[in-house]
């Protein structure tokens, strides 16, 4: 992998990597593409994909409204909040 | 070094749990930065069911940041070790302190297994969907299992019997019928050591001691060809980063867990807040994650490993057409030190774990060895820990 598409990778999950950080990622990478000779020698041209390895039944519950958790209980936990709301930086100018 | 992240008074039926466990009387923070002081809203399914059961929650235990490193090693709050230096999980050492009757852990990429083999405890990662994962700190969904580690079969089973069970909370739940089906005693009868998955002189001494026991106490003991399953490392791998960038990628510093101080913008928030509270070894993941899930590499990676994740059954399943269990190592040696915990190590280690990660089967480790059954044998596993311990 070159090194511009592993920046763009880490704006995709904002992140942000020191250049030694690429360095040993990059490597890592490399690692990990080497083993896929490994997959590929297994045939799975007839084989379907497993994304649930058992059986998934759809869980339905009764249609009943529920009140969980107050505002302010949510936000107990956030790093920045007024007047009710979550505060973030201002997004338009 | 910290074992217990939090403690709490102890009762007369105590357990740990590790701190992937949601819980509202102490706080969790998967062992990252990201949730240092996070304190959940609601109690995890496995906390609801233990305190009706009688358990009293003793405390937090230390893991690796959201514990899919080999032992806990990358704990944000430093790694736990034994007395000689070498690396332990807390599970294990919370269990030698003594005081409480197990410890509940989540299963993600084989710490707890490697772990219970190193300081030889038992540990049971039941069949996928019969222990409820809702309130647990979500890595890897497809294969994460929550599971009990304690000093002795019998343990186990009693807090594994506390925590199983229906929950509608969780949509990947099985039939309380089939539930009660997998903890259900049945003998062992005829088992096979896989060959190809090669380990220390020690672990190896323990396969010997292991088979020994088994065969006096009447269990057929034989040999089967594990070539083909070594091959769920590299597929695990694959599934798990994906899954695990996903996962992560709500913790963004806006409405909980941390927020870094340096920015301006909303990008730099996100960003800074995520580079700051993410280890090396987790962002390594996410971009690893993020790239198997890309437009080029959907199709040959990560469609590719879901695939053999099915081939992968499939062989497992054709030898318990055969078989009650299949044994193998839980790790490549019985102490990690320094150079078996660098970066990226996990991804070798699991290839022991991954194949009962992946499939979703029940494995039981004790004695040092690891036994991994069909899906929902699990009451026959942890039978055949006990015969492992009696011969001990």
């Amino acid at each position: 992998m070159e090194k511009t598409t592993l920046i763009s990778l880490e704006k995709l999950n904002q992140l942000r990597l020191t250049d030694e950080q690429r360095d040993s990622v990059l490597a890592f990478f490399d690692a990990q593409s080497g083993r896929l000779a490994e997959l590929n020698a297994i045939d799975t041209e007839s084989v379907e994909r497993m994304v649930h390895v058992m059986p998934i039944m759809t869980v339905v519950r009764d249609d009943v409204e529920k009140k969980l958790f107050t505002r302010d209980e949510l936000q107990k936990g956030a790093p920045e909040t007024l007047d009710g709301y979550w505060q973030v930086p201002r997004l338009v100018d | 070094m910290k074992t217990y992240l939090a403690k709490a008074a102890a009762g007369a039926k105590s357990v740990a749990l590790d701190d992937m466990i949601l819980t509202t009387a102490l706080p969790t923070t998967a062992g990252s930065k990201m949730l240092d002081g996070y304190c959940s809203l609601f109690d995890a399914t496995v906390v609801e069911k233990l305190q009706s059961a009688g358990y009293s929650v003793a405390g937090k235990l230390n893991v690796g940041e959201f514990g899919f490193d080999v032992i806990g090693e990358s704990s944000y709050y430093g790694a736990v070790r034994n007395a000689d230096g070498s690396y332990a999980s807390a599970a294990a050492l919370a269990l030698d302190e003594g005081g409480i009757d197990a410890v509940v852990t989540v299963d993600i990429n084989g710490a707890p297994r490697r772990s219970a083999a190193q300081s030889g405890k038992v540990f049971i990662k039941p069949t996928y969907g019969t222990v409820s994962r809702y309130g647990t700190v979500a890595v890897a969904c497809s294969g994460e299992t929550v599971g009990v580690m304690a000093d002795c079969a019998d343990s186990a089973k009693t807090v594994l019997g506390a925590i199983a069970g229906y929950d509608c909370k969780d949509g990947t739940m099985h039939a309380q019928s089939k539930i009660d089906a997998a903890l259900r005693d049945a003998k062992p009868r005829k088992i096979a050591v896989l060959t190809g998955f090669d380990t220390d002189a020690e672990g190896q001494q323990k396969i010997e001691a292991f088979k020994a026991a088994c065969e006096g106490a009447g269990i057929t003991v034989e040999q089967a060809d594990g070539t083909l399953l070594k091959s769920a490392s590299t597929a695990w791998n694959i599934l798990m980063c994906a899954e695990l960038c996903n996962n992560v990628s709500r913790f963004d510093g806006i409405k909980y867990g941390y927020r870094s101080k340096d920015y301006t913008t909303i990008d730099e928030l996100y960003t800074n807040s995520r580079t700051e509270a993410f280890g090396d070894e987790l962002k390594a993941a996410i971009l690893y994650g993020s790239d198997v899930l890309s437009t080029k590499n959907y199709m040959p990676v990560y469609d590719k490993a879901l695939r053999v994740r099915r081939v992968m059954v499939e062989a497992l399943n054709k030898l318990f057409e055969q078989y009650d269990a299949v044994v193998l190592p839980a790790c490549s040696k019985m102490k990690y030190a320094d150079i078996d915990v660098a970066p990226y190590a996990v991804y070798t280690e699991n290839l022991y774990t991954a194949p009962a990660s992946i499939s979703g089967l029940p494995a039981v480790v004790c004695a040092g060895v690891q036994a991994v059954g069909k899906a929902f044998s699990d009451g026959m596993l942890l039978e055949l820990a006990k015969t492992a311990e009696e011969g001990k």
